[in-house]
This record gives structure tokens, sequence and C-alpha cells, in this order.
């Protein structure tokens, strides 16, 4: 067995200590790794109810078989957990370093149990693991926590942390190793709430796989076709900040708070704009492409602001969607958010929900420490960024997520709250790519843009407009992105040269698991890892009522988006229907006992028993 | 002098479903006025207001990338436009 490590480190932060474990091969066939073994892992190990910013519950970091390889855009880790944001399973992906030098270390995941009685952060040193007190460095923002790290252990430790936002359990926050994010679903609180400020590594390669020559023939495949792809180009040379315009221009980037799908002035965030302050291009380990953008403000309000990004979503979240087109002021609050540790997309959503409530009238001054929340207003935007950040004031209301927040407020504040399972939505507008509208509703994390993707409508090979006939295509997409967030593959990079068939030869010269040649079990793998992250959720009492949309998506006509105005989700129950009968679940949305059954996972029919109707 | 240039299925909502059409001009940037003479308003979903092409598009002449000068790149009798769209995310 190559590729992997076949180790999992097991910490228990009460008592500091931790063992090694082997991972039984069995599992990793049937759930590759990253997310899927991660979610294995945490169905077996976690009870229903348990709270998800108390001692019970558990932290996985999980690397899949190809990471830590010559390879290229494979080397991302997986972060599992309960979600404090939503209750349901929490998934978020990141990129960088640190995962692939965690194999290095000899370990294929870390599980992080308990809590510790004061601030801590775990270092691994090869196969020497130590829990040490974090009292010198708690508080720190995400940058300076690394910087002193790096500092303590040598330059070359990497590192993976969160910042005062994830001390102070705001329900969004994230992990950040260098400059990128597990941004999703709360898992930074998750740490928070565990007294654990960071991870941090030192090790050294290399991994070896099951076939070095035939590994390295296909890697030099992948290479030469990363190599000519212009997508490939196009995001060295852009990121995601070249999707802006045009998607403004197709109806699909919602503006203020998703009211409308036209930005006066989007040209002021073009990517030939963000190119201007570009200073260079970095990346994650083992990718050429080198996505990141690396720009600095400087002139202006803003001089001196730098940051990996903003991202497209980023350029969505804290831009259009509050109609702010200063650029300079993107990147200082891409740069706030990731210090501070929050995600952008969550933040940028519930300060588009504030301006919202703050335009009707549901809110005045009087609620927002004094904050003007008017469209548009960057100054007030930032500041309320950093009392999100801090749970300061107003900041600790919005900090608890969209959902709570509107809960809280009342006075109908629940029909501007754009959220699903209590994740807010990203930067698609659902009724401009319905079949993104499906996959947020159905999504067993939340309104995630990392859930699948409707690819074909994309496209245009199916008509995004289309009211029915997408559940099939649907399943199959969160099927596919299932088994990418094992490998773990990155998104991009499954856009600029990878084929299922390089994938699949790929893992088997790295593993020597024949099973991973044949595409149709690979995705069998991604089948059983979304059904049993829905078990998870059937557990916690979530079922086919929590599978919609915000009424906004289902009522009102989408205004001013171009090709798509006019636009409303009118057949949500015969899309839920169609997806539901793709995947072999019930009207109501639970796995039936024949798809357990077929999919190898007859062992959780007692548990979810009664919720089958 | 006669240009094909294939159209990428989300502009196809523009072209009301025609895939393939006949152009002429001397450029890239000719043949796609020809297109817009044929459909109004896709030039609108293809360039941004200083007439560069979004970067959610990708040109290629007989199947060859020509980027990144797409639009200034000349044509001959016969050759083959076609226009595909780049979608990520993230």
């Amino acid at each position: 067995m190559r590729g992997y490590t076949g180790k999992l480190l097991r910490i228990n932060l009460s008592n500091r200590e931790s063992h090694i474990e082997d991972i039984p091969e069995q599992l990793m066939k049937n759930f590759l790794g990253g997310r899927g073994l991660a979610a294995r892992y945490l169905y077996s190990e976690l009870n229903a109810g348990v709270e998800p910013l108390g001692p019970d519950n558990k932290l996985l970091l999980m690397m899949g078989p190809l990471g830590a390889t010559a390879a290229m855009a494979v080397s991302r880790m997986a972060i599992v957990s309960k979600s404090p944001l939503t209750g349901c399973i929490a998934k978020s992906i990141i990129g960088g370093n640190f995962g692939a030098f965690l194999k290095f270390a000899g370990f294929d995941g870390i599980i992080v149990e308990s809590e510790a009685e004061k601030p801590t952060y775990v270092h691994i040193n090869r196969d020497k693991v130590q829990v040490l007190d974090a009292d010198e460095i708690w508080g720190l923002d995400t940058e300076e926590t690394q910087t002193r790290l790096r500092r303590q252990h040598g330059t070359s430790t990497k590192v993976v942390c969160i910042g005062p936002a994830g001390e102070k359990l705001v329900r969004y926050a994230i992990l950040l190793s260098d400059r990128r994010c597990a941004g999703r679903t709360g898992l930074g609180a998750v740490m928070g709430a565990k007294k654990l400020k960071a991870i941090a590594v030192n090790s050294a390669g290399p991994l070896s796989v099951h076939d070095p020559q035939q590994f390295k023939r296909l890697v030099k495949e992948q290479v030469k076709g990363l190599n000519a792809s212009p997508r490939r180009i196009q995001m060295t040379n852009f990121g995601t900040s070249y999707m802006t315009v045009g998607f403004e221009k197709m109806g699909l980037f919602p503006v203020k708070n998703f009211q409308q799908g036209h930005l006066e002035g989007i040209e002021r965030l073009s990517e030939e704009e963000f190119v201007k302050i570009k200073v260079k291009n970095s990346g994650c380990y083992g990718c050429m492409t080198r996505c990141g953008q690396e720009r600095r403000v400087t002139e202006g309000l803003y001089a001196g602001a730098f940051s990996e990004g903003p991202d497209f979503e980023t350029i969505w979240a804290l831009g259009g969607n509050l109609a702010n087109t200063d650029l300079a002021s993107l990147v200082a609050a891409d740069s706030l958010c990731d210090k501070l540790g929050i995600d952008t997309i969550s933040t940028g959503n519930a300060i588009g929900f504030a301006c919202e409530l703050f335009e009707k009238g549901i809110i005045t001054t009087r609620d927002s420490d004094g904050l003007n929340l008017t469209w548009g207003n960057h100054g007030d935007i930032l500041k309320l960024v950093e009392k999100i950040g801090r749970r300061e004031g107003f900041g600790e209301l919005l900090g608890e997520g969209t959902k709570r927040a509107a809960e809280h407020i009342g006075k109908g504040a629940e029909t501007c709250a754009m959220h699903v399972k209590g994740l807010e939505i990203p930067a698609y507008e659902p009724r401009a790519i319905k079949g993104y509208g499906l996959i947020f509703a159905t999504s067993n994390i939340g309104a995630s843009h990392m859930y699948g993707r409707p690819r074909e409508e994309f496209a245009g090979t199916k008509d995004r407009f289309a009211d029915e006939g997408k559940g099939e295509d649907i399943a199959r997409a969160q099927i596919g992105q299932a088994a990418q967030d094992s490998v773990i593959q990155c998104s991009f990079g499954a856009a600029t040269g990878f084929t299922p068939q390089l994938l699949s030869e790929l893992l088997v010269a790295a593993t020597g698991f024949n099973e991973f040649g044949d595409p149709a079990y690979l995705n069998k793998i991604g089948e059983r890892i979304i059904c049993l992250e829905r078990l998870f959720n059937v557990r916690e009492g979530f079922s086919r009522k929590d599978d919609t949309l915000p009424a906004r998506m289902l009522t009102e006509p989408l205004k001013n988006a171009g090709p798509a105005t006019g636009q409303v989700i009118r057949k949500l129950d015969t899309l839920l229907g169609e997806y539901y009968d793709a995947l072999g679940y019930t009207h109501n949305g639970i796995p039936s006992v024949e798809k357990l059954t077929q999919l190898g996972l007859g062992w959780v029919v007692e548990d979810i028993e009664r919720f089958v109707k | 002098m006669s240009i094909r240039v294939k159209l990428p299925p989300i502009l196809q909502e523009l072209s009301c479903g025609v895939e393939t059409c006949e152009v002429t001009g001397q450029t890239v940037r000719e043949c796609l006025e020809g297109l817009e003479a044929q459909f109004p308003t896709i030039k609108d979903y293809l360039l941004d207001r200083q007439g560069r092409l979004l970067r959610i598009f990708g040109i290629f002449l007989n199947s060859k990338s020509i980027y990144p000068k797409e639009l200034d790149t000349p044509v001959q009798e016969n050759d083959e436009i076609t226009i595909l769209n780049f979608i990520a995310g993230g």
C-alpha cells in the first residue's frame, strides 16, 4: 500500500495525549480519503445531538491518496466536523502546504478530540507529537500566529491555525494555512471551542508510490496538458477574478443581497483592474497553475492593503453583493477577513442581509452601533467586518450567521436572510442557473458552491432556466464532487487537464488498488459519501423539509439580470423528487434501505430505521 | 472571404439555437462584428465595454488557441473559429 501513509494521528486535548492508529485498508477502498474517509470516521464516532461547540464534537483533518505526491493539484486537505452554523455535517477543503507536510510526517489525517483546559497548539515533528501551551499566541491574528510559530519551530514549519474569530466562536470562523482557507461551515469555531489555536508540522518528504515509473509517466502527461491549457493560463494570469464581469452579464451575479442582477460600475471590478495591482502569483504544494494573486494597494484610502485575493467569491461577497465597486476596499476587506479568520462568503452575505434590513428600516443606526449600512459604503463595511471578527457590538449578532440573526431580529428579517440550512448562499444566483438552486437546496452542508456544479448548465448544453429535468444531472454532479474532494483534487485542476481516465490511472499507480482504475467504482464511492453525509444529517433530524431555498428564490422574479430577468424557481418540489429518485432516496429525502445495502452501508440501517417511512 | 464560427451552447441562448454560422472578415474581431450583424446583442456577451474579449470565453482558430491576442489574429478563407466558455468557481 503506497500513496497513503496508512496512519491516523488521534489527539486528545483534555489529557494532552496522542496515539497513532492504522487506517483499515477496506476503509480506504470504500471511502478513498479526504472528505470521504473523514465523513466515515465522524459518522461512526459522533453520537446524534452532540453540541458542535462542546467537547464531544471532533475535528478531522484528512488527506487523500495522491496528496504530497508529484501529481499536480491534488495536495489539498479536507476538514470535517459537525457545523456550529448549520448543525449538519461540515466540510471544507483547504489548499496551501500543510497537508502535504502532514503526510511527509507520516499521517494521512488527524482526529482532534475533547477540549483543552487552556489555549494550546499541537506541534508535530516527524513522529513526535506535543500538545503545547498557546498563551503567547492566543489572541493573535492568523498571519502573526504563523509567523510566531515559524520563528519558534523553524522557517520551514507549516501551520494551520485560527484567528481571533475562531477563538471567540464566530459561527463562520475559518482555518487558515499560508493564505489559503477552509472557509465554510464554521470549522474555525469548532477549533476555537477546543481552545486549539494551531497545528504546526515539521517534516521532510518524499512519499513513495506503488509504481514510480508509471506514476512519473502519468504526471508528465498531466503537466503537458496543463502547460498547453488556455484555461490554466487564464487561472495563472487572473485567478478566478476573470469571471466577474461575464457572470454579471449572464445574470448569474447576485447584487444587493440577491435583490437584483445588475451592478452599476462592475467594470471597476474586472480582472484587468485587479491585474494593475498584482504583485505576484502564489500557489499550493504541487501545483504549477499558481492561481493565487497577491495584490497590493499602493495609493488612496487603503494604501498598503495586501492580500492573496480577493478571489471571485470574495469580489462578489464584499463587492457586488454590497454594491461596493471600490476595488482597493476589497483587498483591504479580504485581508481583514483572513487575519481575523472569518469566511468572506458568509461575512459578505451577513453584511448584505444587514444592509437590506437597513434599507427597509427594519434596523437603524441604533442597532448597527452607528454604522451607516447603505449599499456601497465601504468604510462602514470594513468597520462591520472588524466587529464581526472580534464579536463586538452589532458584529456579535451577525457573527451568529444570518439565520440566527434573522430569528433574533424578527420583524420580517427572515425574508432577507439568504441561507440554506443556516449556511449563507455564495456568489451564484439560483434563479439564473436553477441547477445550482437544486444543489444549494439539497447539499448536506448547506448552500455551498463546492457541493457539485451544474457544469452542463454553465456550458449551455442544458437549459439553465428549465424548471424541471435537472435531478439526475445534479445528483451526478454531487457524486463527482464528493469523489473529487476525497482524492483530493482541486476544482480548478479538474477543469485544466484532468480526465477521469488519467485520474483513475494516477490513483492505481499511486496506491496499487486496481479498483480505483474504474471510474464507475470512484463514482460509487462518491455516491456512498453523499449518502453517509445525508445519514449524518438524518440522525440530527434533517429531512425534505430542510431541502429548500429562501422564499425570495421561489416567489420573487429576478430583477434587472439581463437574460435571466424574470426567472424564478417555480418547481422546487418537482426537482427534489427527480433528485431523490436519482439517488434512491425516499419521498422524504432519506436513503432507502435498499440503497444503503447497495452502497455497502447496511450497518447504518439501525441508526436511521425510525426515520424511514 | 467566408469564415465559419462555432458558438458555445451558452451563446446559443442568443442565436436562437444556431450552432454554426458563416461570417466574413480579415481578423477575428471583424468576424465577431459579422456575428453581431446576424445576432444582435451577442457581442455584448463576448466583449467588455472597452471592446476586449471577456475572459470567460476563449477563442480557437482551426482548433488552436490564439490566446492572448485573439481579436487581432488574422483569418483566412475557410478558417474555422471556435468560441468556448471557461467556467470555474471558488
